[in-house]
């Protein structure tokens, strides 16, 4: 047979395959390959095809803004704001928006799990009748060897945990995580003490405000409640017809925040106390006031020059801040979380109290005086704890200290003393593979709770979270495993269950003044589901604010650097918040709004300093600390100090799932263990070295299309 | 161009305010969560093949120290005037006369990529790979929206499901639609309030009234585009 | 020189042609079958003995006013009736197995439209369509058969010809794809 004809006869059989697919798809629908399958019992609130809403509580990072989510025949679809919600009023931030893929990622683990500290052999699946008794047994330890290790949030377990610490003589649970550490929660609490006399987080009116000053305090992006601060800077800009707020930005590394500010001021990591004082000084001298005593000997040209900008400058921003009518100063992030933090977020409070703005519009209020989190000096006691073989048991809920803790501090070698480590996470997370029993709770889509305190919010609010989904797997909810074990240990709480326990606790809502009342708990409890919480209309901040007078500090001012060979080092958070959200496939996609970098960990470096060192957008460099050493692409940032170098937090997993494991490097390994005054982790005084490895690895980036059909 | 002489019709416009926007990203994220708009991966991302219904673009201006993004959050500016609908030789890329905006039908959709060439906007992305989002997470999929698969170009469509939503749910009511009834979820979820949505043909809504502002301008106006989406200048950024 | 055949009494190219002519008539019978019967259902439900002793179609697919779907019953609309008006029947005896397992029937929809297509079954009925102009008269079936010829240009002329003062706004794609 000649190739003619077996091409004909091919374009023949060609064409009628193309015509009987054409006859099988085309011409009618593929209806009988799919089955539907009615509800057995149709729930009274659904109708097929329509949207159900449920109201809750985003749990992606401590800030507690209140969500609805849209769910379709038992799926959860979108997630935006609670528009009633006082914290938020209906907005939220791409964590909270991409919660599903923490509801549905197949990475979740599927049920009770006896984890052997990750040794495959004798890892085998178990089951809730199996580990109740477990945990029973190890509640019955003597209670002072008992440890509980929860995230930061102050939910309905923290509370549930600490009452059977109370009753049961065991220590307080403890809460943290790495955000709170970044944040300098636990310093500006402390510093508030300090300069107003009540141990509460300020909130700062940023809506209100004409000029605001912040240092480090990167609200736009993780600080506290990003969404709610971000919503006040939207207001702090043009809600008002009368002046547009003016925002600047003292920070070595140029955040987000600083991005938007009208001016970024670079000073030098460890300068931020002395050019506080220094601005102290020249307001005090703007205004005709008297100097206050801790400015007195300050030089503002001296700072200016320690600080490495112009002594003008300074003046004129000084100047500014006095004649404004509401002026805001906001001590945050690495500003404070440095060896002099706590004196240096006190001078920068002092800044409000010189212009007298307290507790008034666009001022400085104090909120409710709870522990906003566990300082990591807390945490340092539990380890020194388990390494003297002082803790027989470790429960770990929302936490991931083997990822999230400097690697220094020797976590993961102090949890191999513990006897029994039982990690309640919902995901497979470092911390998880390592300990005996992953008992899996309930992803937060899944569960009942609230959430009490939120740190932006300018009321009393009481979060409420409810399941919007029926749970997924073998998962069992932390608070009822404990509520049963310690029934089963002969120390019992006084609740059936979780929803007991909740309810129970908002009963005293029920007469406190919210916005809705109820005569019985039922009726409340379905408004307290319907509404997303429980809060008060009107504001409740607390006004009558005194401040003692400023305490004299000696600020050593920034550490000595061999210029081109040693740099201060910026550990920042981004999107990805602890590190917990490195698994949620659009959080890594979503370009980080500074540098347009996705999917991995990067080193920002000036470019002029690049040029001198030879360096090359997406050189591999090895940065190295007196800590640790870890290698990343390098990304020249315009936005930072020539004398400073950068690395975002939250990459670097070596377990979490498909989308988090092995990307990037994690900077924990780069930080120290030593902590501030008020016991944050003094990251902000780290001084680094980089070297070139002579490999390359381009970096996913959206702002240009350098690497298109190239060479990646 | 005697068309575009005659006026352009006017129904739904977007106005961003970038004296309020931040550049958080929110807005991407939710509307790849409302649009099934899939995730690439970072090969994917590298090779300029992200997809991004909406982008922030973040241009630096000045020099260090006096150096600052300016964000300016980028979508499809359903132009008036479309430079992507003349060149698409299935009608895929139509305009839409009763919402007036540029619609992508995904079933017409060849995968020429002619109207993303054409588009200044960048606005166009197109779909190297059929979706890969495992079990179970196909589960949050929006019902509302088509699932496109490889070989299709996509785009912002103003979340036409939610437009469409809204009418039917007014007429059902007999009713007119209110001013915010319908919000895309970029705006629904904007943070800082930077971005409004609503009716440009009523004069008295908000988003009407936001357009009007002394900051106004269009992006590339100069190319005659007509676009539905009005920028506001942000104010003292640096020549932003 | 040798005589060749022409090219169609080559023996290849006619068991060529046969195979070929049997794939065509398999593919055409093929299709016919499974796009143009209606397909096996769980139960074999009889539309026209409900709809004649009087009941309403929103009755069991009471979504049809309220949303895009019309929504299929469950086993408690079936058995609401059927545990009082019980005659002794194959396809019954079928129904109480589900409702003793409380398992849902697996139902085969035959009116479904191509995932691009944005169908709603609330506007139309508002706009008071009934439902035998597009699901045919089902009194005179009795498991559900699909419609022939439901494609676009069918959706168009009826949108043209019932409500041409809203054109616009029914020819447009956007109304149905998105």
């Amino acid at each position: 047979m000649s190739d003619k004809i077996t091409r004909r006869n091919f374009l023949k059989i060609a064409g009628a395959g193309a015509a009987i697919s054409a006859v099988l798809t085309g011409c009618g629908p593929m209806s009988r390959y799919i089955v539907r399958r009615p509800y057995t019992e149709m729930p009274e609130y659904n109708q097929t095809g329509l949207n159900t809403y449920y109201a809750s509580t985003c749990r992606e990072c401590a800030a507690g803004c209140g969500i609805i989510v849209r769910t379709k025949e038992g799926r959860a679809i979108t997630i935006e704001g609670n528009p009633q919600h006082p914290l938020n009023r209906g907005r939220l931030c791409a964590r909270g928006i991409t919660a599903q893929q923490g509801l549905y990622n197949p990475d979740r683990v599927f049920g009770p799990i006896f984890q052997a500290r990750g040794d495959t052999s004798r890892q085998a699946r178990t089951t809730w009748d199996e580990v109740i008794p477990v945990v029973s047994d190890a509640l019955k330890s003597p209670a002072s060897q008992i440890a509980f290790l929860l995230g930061t949030a102050p939910d309905h377990l923290f509370d549930l945990v600490a009452e059977w610490a109370r009753s049961n003589g065991a220590p307080a649970p403890l809460r943290y995580s790495a955000l709170a550490s970044f944040e300098g929660r636990s310093t500006l609490q402390e510093a508030a003490n300090r300069t107003f006399g009540k141990p509460a987080l300020p909130f700062f009116d940023l809506a209100n405000a004409e000029v605001v000053f912040s240092f480090g305090a990167n609200f736009l992006e993780t600080w506290l409640s990003p969404v709610s601060y971000s919503s006040a800077y939207g207001d702090m800009r043009q809600a008002r017809p009368t002046r547009r707020g003016y925002l600047v930005a003292f920070e070595a590394r140029q955040s987000l925040t600083a991005g938007n500010a009208d001016e970024w001021i670079p000073i030098k990591p460890g300068s931020e106390g002395l050019v506080a004082l220094a601005l102290a000084r020249l307001i005090a001298e703007a205004r005709g006031d008297d100097v206050p005593a801790a400015a007195r000997s300050i030089d503002p040209a001296t700072v200016a020059e320690t600080a490495g900008i112009e002594p003008a400058k300074l003046t004129e921003l000084a100047r500014l801040f006095a004649a404004s009518e509401h002026s805001l100063a906001i001590p945050g992030g690495g500003a404070i979380c440095q060896h002099e933090g706590l004196a240096t977020a006190q001078a920068i409070l002092q800044l409000n109290v010189q212009v007298n703005n307290l507790g008034v519009p666009g001022g400085v209020y104090l909120t409710n005086t709870e522990q906003p989190t566990t300082s990591l000096a807390e945490v340092y006691n539990l380890v020194q704890k388990m390494n003297n073989s002082q803790v027989k048991v470790l429960f770990i809920h929302s936490a991931n200290p083997v990822f999230e803790l400097p690697k220094v501090l020797g976590f993961e070698e102090a949890l191999a003393k513990v006897p029994l480590v039982i990690s309640f996470a919902t995901f497979p997370d470092e911390t998880a593979m390592l300990s005996d029993y992953v008992l899996p709770d309930h992803s937060p889509l899944e569960s009942f709770g609230y959430q009490r305190m939120l740190a932006a919010a300018d009321r009393p609010v009481y979060s409420s979270i409810q399941p919007v989904v029926a749970p997924l797997y073998d998962t069992r909810s932390t608070a009822d495993v404990l509520l049963a074990a310690a029934a089963a240990a002969g120390s019992p709480l006084p609740y059936t269950d979780e929803v007991d326990f909740i309810q129970q606790m908002i009963v005293p809502l029920i007469s406190a003044g919210g916005f809705y009342t109820a005569p019985e708990i039922q009726t409340f409890w379905s408004r307290w589901l319907q509404y997303g919480g429980w809060w008060v209309t009107e504001q409740g901040l607390d006004t009558d604010i005194s401040a003692a007078p400023s305490r004299s500090a000696a600020f050593s001012g920034p550490i000595a650097l061999e210029e081109d060979k040693q740099f201060h080092l910026v550990v920042f958070p981004t999107q990805l918040g602890d590190g917990a959200g490195a698994n949620r496939p659009w959080l890594q996609e979503m370009p980080d709004p500074m540098t347009t970098l996705t999917w991995n960990t990067w080193v920002e470096i000036n470019p002029e300093t690049a040029d001198r060192l030879g360096i090359h957008d997406d050189d591999v460099v090895r940065v190295t600390t007196p800590y640790g050493a870890l290698e990343a692409s390098v990304y020249r940032y315009p936005a930072i100090r020539p004398d400073t170098i950068a690395i975002p937090f939250g990459q670097g997993h070596t377990a979490l799932g498909r989308w988090a494991e092995g990307r990037g490097a994690n900077p924990a390994a780069l930080l120290p263990a030593a902590v501030n005054e008020s016991g944050d982790l003094a990251y902000n005084d780290v001084v680094a070295s980089i070297a070139l490895t002579g490999k390359r690895r381009p970096l996913a980036r959206v702002e240009s299309r350098e690497g298109v059909y190239g060479e990646h | 161009m005697a068309e575009v002489s005659k006026g352009i019709a006017e129904k739904w416009g977007l106005v961003v305010d970038q004296d309020r926007c931040t550049g958080c990203n929110a807005c991407v994220v939710a509307c790849s969560m409302e649009n099934n708009v899939p995730f690439t991966g970072e090969d994917n991302v590298a090779f300029g093949r992200g997809t991004y219904w909406i982008y922030n673009k973040r241009m630096w201006e000045g020099t260090y120290p006096e150096v600052a993004p300016a964000f300016q959050p980028v979508m499809c500016q359903q132009c008036g005037s479309a430079p992507c609908e003349p060149v698409c030789p299935t009608f895929a890329a139509v305009h839409s006369e009763e919402e007036q905006i540029n619609l992508q039908i995904y079933n017409r959709c060849i995968g020429t990529r002619y109207c993303a060439n054409n588009c200044p906007y960048h606005a166009r992305q197109f779909n190297f790979e059929d979706p890969n989002i495992p079990e179970p997470m196909n589960s949050y999929l929006n019902p509302d929206v088509t699932v496109r698969r490889r070989g299709v170009m996509e785009k912002c469509t103003f979340c036409v499901q939610r437009i469409v939503a809204g009418r039917q749910t007014a007429s059902a009511e007999d009713r007119p639609l209110r001013d915010g009834e319908v919000t895309p979820a970029c705006v629904a979820a904007c943070p800082s309030d930077a971005l409004v949505f609503g009716d440009l043909s009523d004069p008295n809504s908000r988003v009407s009234q936001m357009a009007q502002n002394e900051r106004q301008y269009k992006l590339m106006d100069e190319l005659g585009t007509r676009p539905k989406v009005t920028y506001l200048k942000g104010g003292g950024r640096n020549g932003g | 020189m040798k005589h060749k055949k022409p090219w169609w009494k080559q023996p290849g190219i006619q068991i060529g042609a046969v195979l070929v002519a049997f794939i065509v008539i398999g593919g055409i019978i093929g299709g016919i079958f499974l796009t143009q019967t209606p397909p096996e259902q769980p139960i074999a439900f009889p539309h026209n003995r409900h709809v004649g002793i009087g009941a309403s179609c929103l009755y069991c697919h009471a979504g049809a006013t309220l949303g895009p779907s019309a929504g299929l019953p469950g086993i408690e609309k079936c058995w609401g009736c059927h545990q009082q008006v019980q005659k002794q029947s194959p396809e019954l005896t079928k129904l109480a197995g589900y409702v003793e397992r409380n398992e849902p029937i697996p139902w085969v929809p035959v009116a479904i439209q191509p995932e691009f297509v944005r169908f709603k079954h609330s506007p139309h009925v508002n706009a008071g369509l009934q439902c035998s102009a597009c699901h045919g008269d089902l009194a005179k079936m009795t498991v559900a058969e699909a419609q022939k010829g439901q494609n676009m240009g069918w959706c168009l002329q009826c949108h043209k010809s019932s409500a041409p003062e809203q054109w616009t706004k029914l020819s447009d794609c956007a109304t149905c794809h998105y």
